[in-house]
């Protein structure tokens, strides 16, 4: 999800241009399509074996935020449209064309025809309809979805195939939210059952696989469409995919994800980090990464903690956090340390590094400002209370805990104590809705500015319990606004705003790194750096 | 003989009761609000309000007096109905029973690897007439109980599955992936099998119908597999219950360290997760494999040791 | 596992090859000869190795310092997944630490919780089994079904569903574990209070009128008390392994504390890059546990028939 609605005014066309020099497309490998030499036309058959870190207990695309499950629920359903990953253009793909009107309110769509469920069911406007109508009803789990499409006004079927989305203000980000895992089209059957129904049982989409077993914690199991032939305009191979099936197994170990890959019992495998990659250089296996545009990984501050309510706490964090020695250690190769909230691959990004240098000294004559003076042991205090801080984080990706180690010694050399606390993967989106937490390690993927709002709006979800103030009012501007320079102007302003007030730590930008077994082809990122399986073979 | 036996079956039905009352105290008076948690993991609901917070608590029992929500849940348990768990909504006995053909499968062929190594290692111990052979054999039981089970798992899956590539390092696909969970789960048990059937092996060569057979001429070999073994293995059956049982909770380690499927990690997920009725499920059905197999080694043991007409009450700690 | 040991436990319950029962009561409460300890140690160097083994492991336990001068919960970023050299006995951890000084501070938190999970069941084991079987009768038959209960459980259910009561930490792990052992503590204690109960002194000073508390505490308990000790020796080792395995699943103190358990569970993750980081702890784990139960193998078995 590398880019911006493709509107059709040419105003939009100076920003195509950033986005595509600013695309990252790192390669440790050989190249970035995770295929090593060339071996042969590519031919159908066999099962790819992936072994993930994770699982969300979720497999309803709709609902689904982390990584490890979206690679294969992804897979399960078409979206209206796809972006090109390298020049960040849509495209169609369940729609053969749009209409975005001249104020960026109301998007036409106009479907293909004789696409199918693997339920047998037509894919009609109706069905488009029913899925938008049911998406703000998501609750807890759906918020990426419910996000895009907030604001709605209606959504009106003009005739079998051609449905019209309105929206009460302009909507800039919408187009290209559509060519997201989260807008993915279901079955009018699946969108009729509850969305903890979806999780569990899984959902009938019109994709290239179809969901043959869940086993929570354990697997999920894939399975070719026969008949499939409405693919992406960005996919090479016309019709159904190659391989028969597709295996994602969790294994939760990033040791035993790297030593299983190298001994040839899985094909591919997700979250590769620092550690792993000596051992999986060379040999059989190919390293393939990719910036993650959105919002970078960081401390989610709960500023409405007694603790966190004080700016000059939230800066001194800021200014404690040394970004790159975190970035080096612990993270791929070529992973950059945070310059803004938002990675340098987002649109509308701007470079921050100056406000978000490390400076110790800083941090410590911010901390006394305020009145925390070092205690007998070792961590400050104030009026009885200690400057004690838990960081809830999740076992989604191999680099947490030791990233997380490295905050704790850095926040303890300025005398701030930090408690790690780890939770099941499945209770993240509770978590941050509880607003039971001080801080939260988190990121989201998204590459549209507009994940800005979504996060830190103060009229939405605003799990950062942030104060009302000027940053709602550029946040809002910004999605309303279909002048590019404009809104450019007005994401530079919030991401100012966020980080010269610290609502939020960034810390340093997601990197994907997968390791594949070179006997795989073409196995492809798509534009928010996850995996697309219709062009992959296995030679 | 009757009567023997409807006393143990009785003693057992209490064993049980009473393993479930002790869960139930454990863990129903929890310092949390299971009902909170629930409300929490719940997936489509939004921010918990307090009446739906009132009519979940009310659901589960919890406003009323504690005896009052013993007693519910307790007939409810004897009907096999451990209510729902609480992270994913399905029944506790149905996830338990899903997940159960795994571990029994693994825990049967630790249990097999346990036997026939431990028992041949103790067999081949008492017999041999080498010093130093004997001190070897003898030096490795104690070392198998010393060492930490995810350890050996871990070195087991370096050696095995990454260098030398000879078996899956996790996952639950056919009998080349059993191997070496059930190697590592094997370890402890096997050492406590062969430590035990040694020292039994000893006190039986000792005995005078050995001397007996001896005299008669019978062979070195045939008289300590036909006479000494025979007697010295009676012995070692009174702890198979408790191996069961060890066996059935070692699978939560060995099935975390190799990602398998099972009990175990069903097991660990419940924990993590406070997973209360999951947590309490899997106490009980402990409990119920410890005890049923202590019954059946109880019944079947008279039939083996025909100088036992009603047995007394030998298994080691119900004394 | 704390339940791997059951098996000896069981035998110090049951009697067969245990010494307790030979030597007569004022025999055992005799001084013992430094000289005879030596020369009993000399000739069993796989004992004096353990005994040493455990000394140097309490001392780690409590002065961690006098081994390692490294820092083990800072290091030095640059320097991360160093092998086993001088420099670093054990190499270094993903985060540049020195692994030996993790291990060696890892002996406070480890050994502590594991003396915690002894100690509760040692106290409360016996507690339950000499008032079992001093008052004897409805009292005795209403413990021990109780104690029965927690055995059927098996150990490590049973600390889980602790830990799933309590919470996570360092303690509340030593504690789950504990009260898990108190089963067998309670079987072994009663058995030798009702053995030295009916043995001849003891009928001989109650006929004499003396108290029963008097007869309790100048007969009883220190007779009984061998036993008790060895299988607290015993459980010394089997607690290491069930703490390990608790904090190894997770639930021990949270990072950056170096419990054992959790450095092996850290190091799975760089299983195929690092194999010191699982490999070196669960030696250490290893030793120390063989190393206590040769040491309790000697108090139950060689140092008795040698007498």
């Amino acid at each position: 999800m590398t880019a911006l609605p493709d509107l059709r005014p040419s105003r939009w066309a100076p920003l195509a241009a950033l986005l595509t020099t600013s695309v990252l497309l790192t390669a440790c490998g050989s190249g970035d399509d995770g295929s090593g030499a060339a071996s042969g036309p590519a031919k159908s058959g066999g099962t790819l074996t992936f072994a993930v870190g994770s699982d969300s207990g979720c497999v309803d695309p709709q609902q689904v935020g982390s990584n490890d499950t979206i690679y294969s629920v992804r897979q399960i359903v078409d979206s209206l449209t796809d972006q090109d990953p390298k020049t960040g253009k849509i495209v169609p793909w369940l729609a053969r064309s749009w209409d975005v009107s001249a104020d960026a309110t109301t998007f036409t769509f106009h479907l293909r025809s004789g696409v199918t469920f693997s339920d047998g069911s037509k894919l009609t406007a109706q069905v488009v309809k029913d899925n938008f109508d049911a998406v703000p009803r998501l609750g807890a789990l759906g918020t990426l979805a419910e996000g895009y499409l907030s604001g709605v006004k209606s959504t009106t079927v003009v005739d079998p195939l051609t449905v019209k989305v309105a929206f009460r203000q302009p909507n800039a980000q919408f187009l290209q939210a559509t060519s997201t895992h989260s807008l993915g089209i279901e079955s009018s059957a699946s969108v009729e059952k509850t969305p903890q129904q979806k999780c569990s049982d899984g959902v009938v989409g019109s994709g290239p696989f179809v969901l043959k077993q869940y086993v929570q914690n354990q697997s999920v199991t894939l399975t070719r469409r026969t008949g499939y032939d409405w693919g992406s305009a960005l996919w090479s191979k016309k019709g159904e995919a190659y391989l028969d099936r597709l295996v994602f197994k969790v294994v939760p170990e990033a040791g035993v994800r790297a030593g299983s890959l190298r001994s040839g019992q899985v094909d591919a495998i997700s979250s590769v980090g620092k550690a792993n990659e000596a051992a999986l250089k060379g040999g059989q296996v190919t390293l393939v990464s990719r910036a993650n545009p959105g919002v970078v990984f960081g401390l989610g501050l709960n500023n409405a903690r007694p603790l966190l309510k004080d700016v000059k706490v939230r800066r001194a964090i800021l200014a404690a956090v040394d970004r790159k020695q975190i970035a080096d250690t612990v993270f791929p190769t070529g992973t950059r340390p945070a310059t803004s909230v938002l990675a340098h691959t987002t649109p509308d990004y701007t470079d921050l590094s100056t406000d978000l240098a490390f400076a110790a000294a800083k941090a410590k004559s911010l901390l006394n400002e305020a009145g925390w003076q070092t205690g007998s042991d070792g961590i400050r205090t104030k009026g009885g209370s200690r400057l004690a801080l838990t960081i809830n984080w999740f076992p989604n990706a191999a680099t947490n805990q030791p990233a997380l180690e490295l905050v704790q010694q850095q926040l303890k050399a300025v005398a701030i104590d930090v408690v790690l606390k780890q939770l099941p993967v499945t209770q993240f989106a509770t978590t941050l809705q509880s607003g039971d937490f001080d801080v939260v390690w988190a990121n989201v993927t998204r590459a549209d500015p507009d994940i800005l709002r979504s996060s830190f709006s103060t009229r939405l979800a605003n799990f950062y319990r942030l104060p009302a103030g000027s940053l709602d009012t550029a946040l809002s501007a910004q999605a309303a606004t279909a002048d590019p320079a404009e809104r450019g102007r007005l994401v530079a302003q919030a991401q100012q705003l966020i980080v010269r007030n610290a609502y939020n730590v960034p810390v340093v930008e997601l990197q994907t790194q997968l390791g594949v077994s070179n006997k795989v082809h073409d196995l492809e990122f798509d534009s928010g750096s996850r995996v697309q399986l219709h062009d992959t073979w296995i030679g | 003989m009757r009567r023997y036996v409807v006393r143990r079956l009785a003693q057992a039905v209490g064993v049980l009761w009473a393993a479930y009352t002790v869960s139930f105290l454990v863990l129903d008076f929890l310092p949390g609000d299971p009902v909170s948690a629930m409300a929490g993991a719940g997936m489509d609901s939004g921010q918990p309000d307090p009446a739906q917070l009132a009519r979940l608590r009310h659901e589960y029992g919890f406003d009323k007096p504690v005896l009052v929500q013993y007693a519910e849940y307790l007939g409810r348990a004897v009907r096999g109905d451990f209510g729902d768990a609480v992270s994913t909504g399905r029944p506790v006995t149905a996830t338990l029973a899903d997940a159960l053909p795994q571990t029994l499968q693994l825990t049967g062929a630790a249990l097999l690897l346990a036997v026939v190594l431990g028992g041949g290692l103790a067999v081949v111990a008492t017999y041999t007439s080498r010093r130093w052979l004997r001190q070897l054999l003898l030096s490795l039981p104690p070392l198998g109980v010393s060492v930490p089970t995810f350890w050996v798992g871990l070195l087991l899956v370096e050696a095995f599955s990454f260098e030398l590539r000879w078996f899956p390092a996790f996952g639950n696909d056919g009998l080349r992936g059993l191997v070496l969970p059930a190697l590592t789960l094997a370890v402890p048990t096997g050492a406590q099998v062969a430590q035990v059937l040694a020292k039994s092996l000893l006190t039986a060569l000792d005995q005078p119908y050995v001397e007996t057979a001896r005299a008669k001429g019978a062979g070195r070999w045939r008289v300590h597999l036909r006479h000494a073994l025979r007697n010295a293995s009676l012995p070692a059956l009174t702890v198979v219950g408790l191996l069961v049982g060890q066996l059935i909770a070692g699978s939560v380690v060995v099935e975390t360290v190799f990602s398998r499927d099972g009990l175990g990690r069903v097991t660990a997920a419940a924990v993590t997760t406070q997973d209360i009725p999951l947590v309490q499920g899997v106490v009980v059905f402990g409990a119920l494999i410890f005890v049923a197999t202590n019954l059946l080694v109880d019944l079947v043991y008279p039939l083996l040791d025909p100088r036992i007409v009603v047995a007394p009450d030998r298994r080691a700690g119900f004394a | 596992m704390s339940q791997s040991l059951v098996d000896d436990q069981a035998e110090a319950g049951l009697g067969p090859g245990r010494p307790v029962g030979d030597g007569s009561p004022a025999e055992r409460g005799r001084p013992v000869g430094i000289r005879r300890v030596l020369s009993f140690l000399i000739r069993r160097p796989g004992l004096l190795l353990s005994a040493a083994v455990l000394v140097l492991v309490v001392l780690a336990a409590f002065r961690p310092d006098l081994f390692t001068s490294q820092d083990p919960l800072k290091g030095v970023p640059a320097q991360n997944f160093r092998g086993p050299s001088g420099s670093h006995w054990f190499g270094t951890d993903e985060l540049g630490r020195d692994v030996f000084s993790r291990v060696v501070h890892g002996a406070q938190l480890s050994l502590r919780a594991t003396l915690i999970a002894v100690l509760v069941a040692f106290v409360t084991g016996a507690l339950l089994g000499v008032v079992a079987g001093f008052v004897g009768r409805w009292v005795d038959d209403v413990l021990m079904r109780f104690v029965d209960v927690l055995l059927s459980i098996p150990a490590l259910f049973l600390s889980l569903a602790l830990v799933t009561a309590l919470g996570y930490g360092t303690v509340k792990v030593a504690v789950a574990v504990g009260i898990a052992g108190v089963a067998s503590f309670a079987r072994v204690a009663r058995a030798e209070v009702l053995r030295v109960r009916q043995a001849v002194f003891v009928e001989a000073s109650r006929s004499c009128g003396a108290r029963w508390y008097s007869v309790l505490g100048r007969h009883v308990l220190p007779n009984a008390a061998g036993p008790v000790i060895v299988l607290a020796t015993l459980d010394f080792g089997s607690s290491i392994l069930a703490v390990s395995a608790l904090s190894f699943l997770g639930y021990g103190a949270p990072p950056p504390a170096p419990e054992w358990g959790t450095l092996i569970s850290d190091g799975r993750n760089y299983l195929a890059n690092a194999w010191w980081l699982t490999a070196l702890p669960g030696l250490a784990i290893a030793a120390t546990v063989l190393a206590a139960n040769r040491v309790a193998r000697a108090l139950d078995g060689e140092w008795a028939r040698q007498r």
